[in-house]
C-alpha cells in the first residue's frame, strides 16, 4: 500500500515537471507568427494532462493540472496568467474526463475537444477580466486552430504511450 | 491494446466537425451583427473604463499609456495597434481591424479596443 502511494507521488512530480518543461519549450515555438492572436499556443502541456487522465485517472490528472498552473504562474505568467491557465485548463480537463468515456472517440477526438474547451475557457476568463463580450470575436479562429493543436497533442499522447509500452514500463 | 482508444476512430471526425461548426456559427453570428453597420467607431477601454472614442473615418495616431504603451493608428477606415512595448506584442500581431463587433485586445496593458456601429449594435450586445 505504502509503496503504491510513493510511486503515485513520484509519478505526479514527474508529470508536473514534464508539463512545466513543455510550457517553457513552447515559448520558443512561434505559432503566433502564423496565427496572430493572444492565447494561441500549441498547448504542449496539455499532452501531460491527457496522459495523466488516460493512464492515472481524473483525480491524479486534476492534481497535476492545478499544481502545474500554480507553479507555472510562479515561473512567469503572474496572476492573470494563472486565471487564464486555470479556467482554460480546468474546462479542458473536465470535458476530456467526460469525453474519454464516449466509446466512439479516441484520444484524438478527446484531445481536439479538450483544446477547444481550453480556448473557450480562456475567452471566458478574458471576458470576465475585461468585463466585455467583444473578446468573443477571437473565438472562431481560436477554435479552428484548436483542431490542429488538439490533433498534435493527441498524437503525442498516443505515441508516448506506445513508446512506454514498448520500453516495458509497468503499471500504466 | 486499443480498448484505451489510442488509434483514430471515425467518431473523432464528428468531434472535429463539431468544433469547426461552433467556429463557423460564432463567425456567422459576428458577421450578421456587423452587417450593414456603418459609421464604425472605436471605443478604447483601459481597465474596463472608456478612455477614448475615435471614429474610423479620420486617420490619426496616438498613444495609450498604462503599464505599457500602445501606439494606435487609424488609417483608411481600419484601426490597429501598430507599436507596443508589452511582452509578446499579440495586440500588434492582431493587425488591422475594421468591422463592427470586432476587437483588439492588449491583455498586459489591460486595453481593449471595441468597434461599434452608431448606437444600434451596442443595444444588441448588451
Amino acid at each position: 500500500m505504502k509503496r503504491t502511494k510513493t510511486k503515485q507521488v513520484a509519478l505526479c512530480a514527474l508529470l508536473i515537471a514534464l508539463a512545466l518543461g513543455l510550457s517553457y519549450v513552447e515559448r520558443f515555438i512561434p505559432l503566433q507568427l502564423v496565427v496572430p492572436l493572444p492565447g494561441v499556443k500549441l498547448g504542449l502541456a496539455n499532452i501531460v494532462t491527457l496522459m495523466a487522465l488516460y493512464f492515472l485517472g481524473p483525480r491524479t490528472a486534476f492534481t497535476v493540472l492545478v499544481l502545474r498552473c500554480f507553479l507555472g504562474s510562479l515561473f512567469g505568467g503572474g496572476i492573470s496568467g494563472l486565471a487564464f491557465s486555470l479556467t482554460g485548463g480546468l474546462l479542458a480537463m473536465c470535458s476530456m474526463a467526460l469525453l474519454r468515456r464516449v466509446p466512439f472517440l479516441s484520444v484524438y477526438g478527446v484531445s481536439v475537444c479538450g483544446a477547444a474547451a481550453h480556448n473557450l475557457g480562456q475567452i471566458l476568463a478574458a471576458m470576465v477580466l475585461l468585463g466585455s463580450a467583444y473578446v468573443a470575436a477571437y473565438l472562431p479562429l481560436l477554435l479552428t486552430v484548436a483542431v490542429g493543436t488538439g490533433l498534435v497533442t493527441g498524437a503525442a499522447c498516443a505515441g508516448s504511450f506506445r513508446a512506454l509500452k514498448a520500453a516495458g514500463v509497468q503499471g500504466l | 491494446m486499443d480498448e484505451m482508444g489510442l488509434t483514430f476512430r471515425k467518431g473523432d471526425l464528428l468531434a472535429i466537425g463539431g468544433v469547426l461548426l461552433c467556429a463557423v456559427l460564432v463567425a456567422a453570428g459576428l458577421w450578421v451583427r456587423a452587417r450593414g453597420v456603418d459609421n464604425v467607431t472605436a471605443q478604447i477601454y483601459r481597465d474596463g473604463e472608456l478612455v477614448r472614442e475615435v471614429p474610423l473615418d479620420r486617420d490619426t495616431t496616438f498613444d495609450i499609456k498604462g503599464d505599457y504603451t500602445n501606439t494606435v493608428t487609424v488609417k483608411d477606415g481600419a484601426i490597429a495597434i501598430t507599436r507596443s512595448d508589452c511582452p509578446g506584442s499579440d495586440c500588434v500581431h492582431s493587425g488591422w481591424v475594421s468591422g463592427a463587433g470586432r476587437a483588439i485586445v492588449c491583455l498586459p496593458n489591460r486595453v481593449e479596443i471595441r468597434l461599434t456601429g452608431a448606437g444600434e449594435v451596442d443595444a444588441v450586445i448588451r
